[in-house]
């Protein structure tokens, strides 16, 4: 995986250097990367390794729920493995460099997603555009193109730095608007989407992408005045007032989006994202305890004032109770989630051979809860650990970085998809109250998939740019 | 299709996703437990100490005798790195010394990981060990808590110490400048 510099003889490697080979090693040398394909091989090992697992979970899914295996929904699927390698040759040719590995992780945990989804409709007969997993299929298809589409168009992510404001300002925009009067439509209480004709998008997923590039880049220029000034006070330096604005404005944000959006999930999400971003550009502690200290409180403030908030901490704290159980928006599908998950117990009941089908929501909010069931702790644990090399995959890329605003970016992005599944995840296991968002990958719906195949494409340009510098190896 | 098939199934799928996942985690392996060292012959390793000893006479007269504190260290070099900006990097003493790399004014990042810009292989140099940043027309070296440390002109760097000419930073076995 090493270069070597390009005025390097192979057999003077391991030699003493004589007075004559060291007069050669002292001209400057342009120091010029030659392409090793190896990365990209192990890539297309592990796409096909992903593809033959999806395959293998949509066999499995018609063994187990038909008992006979239907190949028209395997061609589909196949088309999608096609993608995915177009995808690599794609970054064979533009992003040679670029990290091998979160492309096919991407691609088991959608893969495993469309399975479950195509699994909840075999056990409701539908089938064709009514079915929700020929949507996802064909919303993956899209996505996947949208992230190749990314992958040629942004050659240097530093560009995005320069669009900062405009970043902010879309993704403000693509936050407030399910609220305006025509588009904006409320599903199951929270007004997250809009509807055009019989088009319906969250346009809160995309946001996420906006907001981390615009908080990049503004922190790269506002660090020094957050970090460095302050008072002492216990063991922490905290800011001074007039510093407190960016937070401040962030947290009313968050705030407008709990109180009329009723999502806490979205809000969590973006106060979060700032809060993570603001502390690894500044390294001050403080930043989180204040921003901790302001979303737990206006919590508590809306769990009290906010009815829809008090249900959720309600239904979170006493699930088993009847009354809460039986009552309109109480525990019914958190309860049934965790029976479901006991139903799995430690290796599922096999795909297809489960009834997840009777949590509501199972393929969108509840799909964790449905694979869980269907694939038991052992693969729930093997889904979580995809999520942790995805995940880690970006802290180090963003750890690897060369500009301050690329390593914000990645480790803004990656920590997105981290906290989206803790808040996913911790809402289906009862750790923390139940909230609204999609399981990144997995759950059914378009605008997530295409946000989150988004971020890996900005990942992968990421990890390119990163390992793609003139450099020089001593060994 | 019998209980039993089906069963079997199971457990292949389950397998089958675990082998991926290791399959992965081995792949990166490195990252986890850091960069395998290369054995270099020994007569091609010089040692570190002489190395930067025949290095320090070209050093401007004022840093030969590196100050006491750091702090005065630090004083010292700032007024003087003001001068000019370094262009270069060139290795003095070590594996590869004479090789030049051309600085831009991206900040260089120095380590074992095939990440780095600059890559040394050795036992005594981190994964990912220091990084050299341009900070308005001044190279500054920070040390990312290193194992053994970077040294700046023979005193070991804890904060961001700017860099000046021609004096030598000590990274394991590999010395190097910075010129114009």
């Amino acid at each position: 995986m090493q270069s070597r510099s390009s005025g390097e003889a192979p057999a003077s490697i391991g030699q003493p250097i004589d007075a004559g080979a060291r007069a050669t090693f002292t001209n400057t040398i342009r120091l010029r990367l030659r392409a090793p394909a190896k990365l990209r091989n192990l890539e297309l090992f592990l796409v096909l390794f992903a593809c033959i697992i999806v395959g293998g979970s949509i066999a499995l899914v018609q063994l187990g729920a038909l008992g006979t295996i239907d190949p028209t929904v395997l061609i589909i699927g196949t088309s999608l493995g096609v993608l995915a390698i177009a995808m690599h040759v794609v970054l064979r040719f533009v992003a040679s460099e670029a990290d091998p590995f979160i492309l096919p992780v991407i691609t088991v945990l959608n893969g495993l997603g469309i399975a479950e989804i195509y699994r909840l409709d075999i056990s409701r007969k539908v089938s064709g555009w009514e079915s929700s997993g020929i949507r996802q299929i064909a919303w993956t298809a899209m996505a996947m193109l949208i992230a190749i589409a990314v992958i040629l168009l942004i050659r240097n992510h530093r560009v995005l730095q320069r669009y900062r404001y405009v970043a902010m300002f879309v993704g403000i925009a693509l936050l407030l608007l399910p609220m305006l009067p025509v588009i904006g439509e409320t599903v199951n209480g929270a007004r997250l989407w809009i509807r055009i004709g019989s088009f319906s998008f969250q346009p809160g997923e995309l946001a996420k992408i906006a907001l981390a590039i615009f908080f990049a880049g503004y922190l790269v220029t506002a660090r020094d005045s957050l970090s460095l000034v302050g008072r002492k006070f216990l063991w922490m330096r905290f800011p001074r007032a007039r510093d407190l604005g960016p937070i401040l404005i962030i947290w009313l944000a968050a705030m407008i989006v709990l109180i009329f959006q009723r999502d806490l999930g979205t809000a969590l999400l973006y106060f979060g994202l700032f809060l993570v971003m603001i502390y690894v550009a500044t390294g001050r502690a403080s930043w989180v305890v204040l921003g901790l200290t302001l979303f737990v409180g206006g919590a508590l403030v809306a769990s009290q004032v906010l009815g829809y908030v008090g249900g959720r901490f309600h239904a979170w704290l006493d699930a088993f109770n009847p009354t809460v159980y039986q009552a309109q928006g109480g525990s019914y599908q958190l309860v049934q989630g965790i029976f479901g998950l006991a139903h799995g117990g430690l290796i599922g009941t096999g795909w297809g051979l489960g009834r997840p089908n009777i949590v509501p929501l199972a393929e969108s909010d509840y799909i964790i809860a449905s694979l869980g069931e269907e694939l038991g702790l052992a693969g729930l644990f093997a889904i979580l650990a995809l999520y942790l090399l995805f995940v880690s995959r970006g802290f180090r890329i963003g750890f690897a970085g060369q500009d301050d605003f690329g390593r914000l970016l990645g480790v803004g992005l990656s920590f997105v998809i981290a906290l989206q599944v803790f808040i996913v995840l911790g809402g289906v296991t009862r750790v923390i109250p139940l909230t609204g968002l999609t399981t990144p990958f997995l759950a059914a719906g378009g605008s997530s998939l295409v946000a989150n195949w988004i971020i890996a494409a900005l990942l992968l340009r990421l990890s390119d740019s990163v390992r793609n510098q003139p450099r020089l190896v001593v060994e | 299709m019998s209980e039993l098939t089906l069963l079997l199934l199971r457990f292949g799928f389950l397998l089958v996703l675990w082998a991926f996942v290791f399959s992965v985690v081995y792949a990166l392996r490195s990252d986890l437990f850091g960069q395998r060292v290369r054995r270099q012959p020994v007569e091609a390793a010089p040692a570190p100490f002489v190395a930067s000893a025949v290095a320090q006479p070209t050093a401007p007269v004022a840093f030969a005798a590196p100050a006491p504190s750091q702090d005065t260290a630090t004083e010292a070099f700032t007024v003087a790195a003001h001068s000019s900006t370094a262009t270069r990097l060139v290795i003095t003493s070590g594996p590869r010394e004479g090789l030049e790399l051309q600085l831009s004014k991206e900040p260089l990042t120095i380590g074992r990981s095939n990440e780095s810009g600059l890559v040394i292989r050795d036992d005594y140099t981190s994964t990912h060990h220091a990084r050299l940043m341009l900070w308005s027309d001044d190279w500054v070296i920070q040390d990312l808590d290193s194992t053994n440390g970077t040294f700046l002109g023979g005193s070991r760097v804890t904060l961001p110490t700017p860099v000046p000419l021609n004096t030598p930073v000590r990274i394991g076995t590999t010395s190097f400048e910075l010129r114009r």
